[in-house]
């Protein structure tokens, strides 16, 4: 599945402000961050021959947004129904639209206002619009941190994986943050911290969850030929990769991870997606791992190949995630401190990185970068890029 | 504990057979009866044979706790009045792709451990509607 590696590139990320209330419609994030990264990218809406997103039933899509901006005529688009674990489908998919030469310029983007309108752990929401949330909603089980929270007590039981290692990862990425303008935590947290803050869903406490974030993040896709002729530096797409085939409840275990709560669909993903890119775990210089939980992190760190499973924890709390570490990981703070945009700020954040224009944060001489989705809970199946620098 | 205010249950087309035995107070599973497979939850097809012909047969109702977590949030506005709870992941005896959720009875967190021996028992629900649950006690105190 190397067809079209190297093919294609990010020429440009646009954000709006992450807040806990922006106060306008998905539609006006959406326009916002969609200009913002043509903009970043010198090109102009006229530029503009296709769009893509991903929501669940939270958001506004192409069709609504191509014409609001006066898209001169689409050519492509996608609308995919998913979360998080289908953030990086939507790009990779694009990826393909430009390397086939179906579309020219795609912005991706995702917004929502996921604190003051659609909560995906707030009250007032119904069970997620998935199979089999009728064998769990019953018994108040429906919200995203209790699914978690249900795979990290069995990472747990099965390696002895403890509330300190899980609280590094908040920790580090707090630490990130602070060097981040965008972020909306930045006041440093220590270990006590996170040990005192409130339980949520045990094992999981408050600082063990991202951030329900209003905001929106678009990402500029066009061929790499063009890129090098735009405004920055060309980010290669060098691979891209998404999938699935079990959920954790899903029967019959007919893959790898079956239902073992420990192991995630990345744990498939991942040969495919660095046979894709031809490089391995020990190429990658700055990992984004989806952070909806820290454990999401821990987990990933195990099916991405950085340590062998059930090493998740030490590898955490050894320092090999931080700034100067082996594997620097979420140095925007991930959602847990920047907040949470369900997938595509993590992906802006390693085009920064790549860049070489992250600032405070950047990591010295990252040439190759990871940025994955959700490991694949709720819905079957993940999502990852490998992101390479061109320059 | 109450579940009053928790979600209803909202059976498929598929899986109607199985909450309405849970009324009854009977666990089930489908056995395929291409490769005599047992699957839960409730599919029109066998993930390893294809077969689309299958027969409801009994389940042991025993297992062993797999994991839990203890809610604290209030995710939904009607279980204010009933944080923190329990939720247990039960792998069944009958086979160890077959797992169930459900809350813990005649016991408290301090006896949880991964493998715990449990056995289902029924709950009904009360209110006009017509609701079971399955939920799971510690085995060695069913009587």
């Amino acid at each position: 599945m190397s067809g079209f590696r190297d093919r294609t590139a990010i020429a440009g990320v646009g954000y709006t402000p992450f807040s806990a209330n922006s106060g306008v419609s998905t539609l006006s994030l959406a326009v916002d961050a969609v200009l913002a990264a043509l903009d970043d990218a010198g090109l102009t809406v006229d530029d503009v021959d296709a769009l893509a997103t991903h929501r669940v039933g939270d958001s506004t899509p192409p069709w609504v947004v191509a014409p609001a901006l006066g898209v001169p005529e689409v050519t492509w688009y996608l609308d995919q129904f998913g979360g998080g674990s289908v953030s990086h489908a939507v790009l990779g998919q694009a990826a393909m639209a430009v390397a086939s030469g179906v579309a020219r310029t795609v912005v991706c983007y995702r917004a929502i206002n996921a604190r003051s309108e659609f909560r995906m752990g707030g009250t007032g929401r119904g069970p997620a619009p998935v199979f089999d949330a009728q064998y769990q909603a019953p018994y108040g089980h429906l919200a995203p941190p209790q699914q978690f929270a249900m795979a990290a007590r069995a990472h747990m039981n099965a390696y002895g994986t403890t509330a300190e290692q899980l609280g590094a990862i908040a920790v580090t990425q707090r630490g990130n943050a602070v060097k981040n303008p965008r972020a909306r935590k930045r006041d440093p947290i220590t270990l006590d911290d996170y040990l005192a803050s409130r339980w949520i869903a045990e094992p999981l406490r408050l600082l063990d969850c991202c951030l329900e974030t209003d905001g929106a993040c678009a990402v500029v896709i066009t061929s790499a030929d063009r890129a090098h002729d735009l405004r920055h530096d060309p980010v290669l797409i060098s691979g891209a990769a998404w999938g699935g085939g079990d959920t954790f409840l899903s029967g019959a275990g007919s893959g790898p991870a079956g239902t073992d709560l420990t192991v995630t669909e990345a744990a498939r993903l991942a040969p495919r997606l660095y046979a894709a890119a031809g490089v391995g775990p020990d190429d990658i210089d700055v990992a984004e791992l989806y952070d909806c939980f820290t454990y999401s992190v821990l987990v990933q760190l195990e099916d991405y190949g950085f340590c062998a499973k059930g090493e998740g924890g030490p590898f955490a709390a050894s320092g090999a995630i931080g700034p100067g570490g082996t594997l620097p990981v979420n140095t925007h703070g991930g959602f847990l401190s920047e907040g949470y945009v369900h997938g595509i700020n993590h992906v802006a954040e390693a085009v920064a990185q790549l860049r070489g224009t992250a600032g405070d944060r950047q990591v010295a001489g990252a040439c190759v970068a990871l940025s994955t989705a959700q490991p694949g809970y709720v819905l079957a199946g993940t999502s990852a890029l490998i992101l390479r620098s061109d320059r | 504990m109450s579940l009053s205010e928790r979600p209803r249950p909202e059976p498929d087309r598929d899986s109607a057979p199985w909450w309405e035995a849970v009324r009854r107070h009977e666990l089930i599973v489908q056995r395929c009866d291409g490769c005599a497979a047992l699957r839960f939850p409730a599919r029109s097809v066998c993930n390893r044979c294809r077969s689309r012909n299958w027969t409801w047969v009994p389940a042991s109702g025993t297992g062993r706790v797999y994991s839990w977590i203890i809610t604290h949030q209030v995710f939904l506005k009607g279980l204010a009045d009933e944080v923190p709870f329990l939720v247990l992941l039960v792998r069944l005896d009958d086979g160890d792709d077959l797992l169930m959720y459900g809350g813990l009875v005649g016991a408290g967190a301090d006896v949880l451990r991964p493998g715990l021996p449990v056995e289902a028992v029924f709950t009904d629900v009360p209110g006009e509607d017509g609701t079971t649950l399955v939920q799971w006690k510690p085995r060695d105190l069913v009587s």
